[in-house]
């Protein structure tokens, strides 16, 4: 059972949901695809094991070269270029699409293994944690993030924390999911970054449900949208201080006995719509 | 003229609530949003007479059904996964897609083009102020030319300050936006990630030599950090701001679509400050 | 020498664009020759590594001397290994930062 936990913005709660899902559904496992900024797996102070992950980039042999400069016109990212007389390869633009080896006339070109992050992976109790972080200055986790759900057991639970947005990561990181899971804020702004994320559950016709965060006054902005677009409303947490707090601190917050009960009870709304 | 840039590394930490704030104390009358993923600054300012024009990324593949002769190659050399094949006809998945030009090379028989594909929009409102900004759609890689397209949309000849709400993170986009700009506001919450997140922004904006300074929203949710944080800034020499508390009101304002300075609260007067603070910093 | 600036529109007497990568011209002076020229730049529109392809610009022309507000750090990471030194341009014209060069009125940039 996989479930993704999206939201259209950062800052609306996910990980917070998704890290406490986890701690309290036995055997369930964490998946943190948020690799550009991983917080999730900081919640289990455990060792983790580091993996690292590779992309293909091309290798350039410059007895082989003869400076065609064929692949250069070709790579549409423009990370191959003509540097004084050789072809240069800055890795941070390459896309890993081989077009370059293929269009070399003179097998000038293989490919090698570029780092471009690590994976995380450890135990907490009964749970397995899986994370993963993307090196700064690297343009693209989607690698990552493939590797990262692979890794897990398909056939336990698995919560997978999203990135933030609608891009393209977001949807590696929901291809699988049986069930995903928007978290969203009562306000305008969230409101608007909710439809985002929205839109995107419905090109991928997933089974969806909603969580209202930091909830107050003004739940109707956002269960105005879930009502005309027949979502199910599966909880709220309400906002408290003390709660954001220790959630700042990087606290398990449903290992305390006044916020234990929001979660499960999220958990028994979420049993109702699918097998956990 | 002098630009500011407000960023924040972490997402949902208060930018766009102290851009829109910060416009108004400047009576700014020329802005823009380059949070192209999650605009938001739309919600507040959105008057006057409206342009939009698609904006275009990479060009991607299509496949001509009448010269395909259904071999498969380009599906096999598609390092994206991005061609599916539906027991009749192949065919790209456009979300997939990244445009390298590998299918259309492999192709015996020529079968594929390259396409554009409108991969968001540019936006203009006009009043009596001009508000440039810009939407990526979804699945759309993150690129810094709908941000740079944003930005050129501004009047370049205006002659006080000009307001920019950024795109979060520490990616492209960001680098983007940070070109012009004579400041930089980064927003940042007292949390463990918030920190973190504070200084990966705060050395991508060193790189480029600008002149930042930071505030921290809901200073009062976690005071041991946001003491973390201020001394961190005091160690660094870093320009500290200001605090802005926790508030329920904010919610209640925003959701009106109302200014968080135009409200007689604890947090307009904060936000007051910084900007009075900023100000000073910038001799303006 | 070859200096280059990055402009907003051709000729010398362009103002000086904010963007390296993503300027609409390039203006190449000849300290030699006393001549320059305008090049339009035909990767501003590039949705990636618009100022890597500057920097192959740059070493295409032979440049010694580029004036720019700010670099970006691909371009810079290209540069860095080359002989080109790096100056920060002012808001002024082209022609006034290519003299204000001359005249040792620029700082390094890096």
């Amino acid at each position: 059972m996989q479930i993704a936990i999206l939201s259209g913005k950062g800052g609306a709660g996910k990980t917070l949901l998704a890290v406490n899902l986890v701690n309290l559904i036995d055997e369930a496992n964490l998946i943190d695809c948020d690799v550009e900024e991983p917080n999730g797996i900081f919640y289990f102070p455990i060792d983790y094991k580091k993996t690292d992950v590779n992309i293909l980039v091309p290798k350039i042999d410059d007895k082989k070269c003869t400076h065609c400069n064929k692949c250069v016109d070709f790579c549409r990212y423009n990370a191959l270029i003509d540097f004084l007389g050789k072809v240069k390869l800055l890795p941070s633009l390459c896309h890993s699409c081989g077009g370059c080896k293929l269009v070399c006339e003179f097998d000038a070109i293989t490919e090698r293994e570029e780092p471009i992050g690590v994976i995380y992976q450890g135990d907490y109790k009964n749970h397995k944690i899986f994370g993963g972080e993307l090196n700064i200055g690297k343009e693209s986790g989607i690698e990552i993030i493939s590797q990262l759900i692979d890794k897990a057991d398909k056939k336990t639970v698995n919560i997978i924390d999203c990135p933030p947005g609608n891009g393209c990561s977001v949807m590696e990181s929901i291809e699988e999911a049986d069930y995903c899971i928007l978290v969203s804020e009562p306000t305008v702004f969230g409101l608007e970054n909710l439809k985002l994320v929205y839109e995107l559950t419905t090109i991928y016709n997933k089974k969806i449900g909603l969580i209202i965060n930091k909830a107050n006054s003004y739940n109707n902005v956002i269960e105005d949208f879930a009502k005309s677009n027949a979502i199910k409303i599966l909880g709220y947490i309400p906002f408290d201080k003390e709660l954001s707090k220790l959630n700042s601190n990087q606290k398990i917050v449903s290992d305390n006995k006044r916020f234990k009960p929001y979660f499960n009870k999220i958990i028994e709304q979420i049993r109702q719509e699918v097998d956990l | 003229m002098k630009k500011i840039l407000v960023l924040s590394g972490k997402g949902g930490t208060g930018k766009t609530t102290i851009a829109s704030s910060f416009i108004k104390l400047a009576k700014s009358k020329n802005f823009a949003d380059c949070d192209v993923e999650a605009p938001n600054l739309h919600l507040v300012y959105k008057q006057g007479t409206y342009n939009s024009k698609p904006y275009y990324g990479l060009k991607i593949a299509k496949i001509n059904q009448e010269k395909c002769l259904n071999c498969g190659i380009c599906q096999d050399n598609c390092r994206f996964n991005a061609i599916d094949f539906n027991g009749l006809e192949y065919k790209i998945n456009p979300y997939k897609c990244e445009g390298c030009g590998v299918c259309g090379f492999v192709c015996p028989q020529g079968a594929i083009d390259y396409i554009d594909s409108v991969s968001g929009s540019i936006d203009l409102y006009q009043d009596n102020y001009l508000f440039s900004t810009g939407s990526l759609k979804m699945g759309s890689g993150n690129s810094g030319l709908l941000v740079t397209e944003v930005k050129k949309q501004l009047d370049k000849n205006y002659e006080e300050i000009t307001v920019i709400d950024g795109p979060p993170g520490i990616g492209c986009p960001v680098i983007a936006s940070m070109s012009g700009v004579d400041f930089v506001l980064l927003v940042t919450e007292p949390s463990f990630s918030g920190f973190s997140d504070l200084k990966r922004i705060i050395e991508t904006v060193e790189k480029f030599k600008l002149d930042f300074g930071v505030c921290i929203n809901k200073y009062d949710i976690n005071i041991e950090v946001s003491n973390k944080i201020k001394s961190y800034l005091k160690a660094n020499n870093y320009s500290f701001l200001g605090d802005i508390s926790y508030s329920e009101k904010v919610n209640e304002i925003i959701n009106n679509r109302k200014l968080v300075v135009d409200s007689n609260t604890i947090v307009g007067k904060e936000i007051k400050d910084i900007y009075i603070n900023t100000m000073k910093l910038l001799n303006w | 020498m070859i200096i280059a600036l990055p402009t907003k529109t051709s000729g010398e007497k362009a103002f000086i664009s904010e963007n390296l990568g993503r300027a609409n011209y390039f203006y190449i002076y000849d300290t030699d020759k006393v001549d320059g020229k305008s090049f339009i730049n035909n990767f501003q529109n590039e949705a990636h590594g618009a100022g890597v392809k500057t920097a192959e610009f740059l070493m295409k022309y032979s440049t010694d001397i580029l004036i720019t507000p700010r670099i970006g750090e691909k371009a810079l990471e290209i540069l860095l290994e080359t002989d080109i030194k790096i100056y920060k341009a002012t808001e002024k014209i082209a022609r006034e930062n290519i003299n204000d060069f001359l005249n040792d009125k620029l700082e390094e940039l890096y």
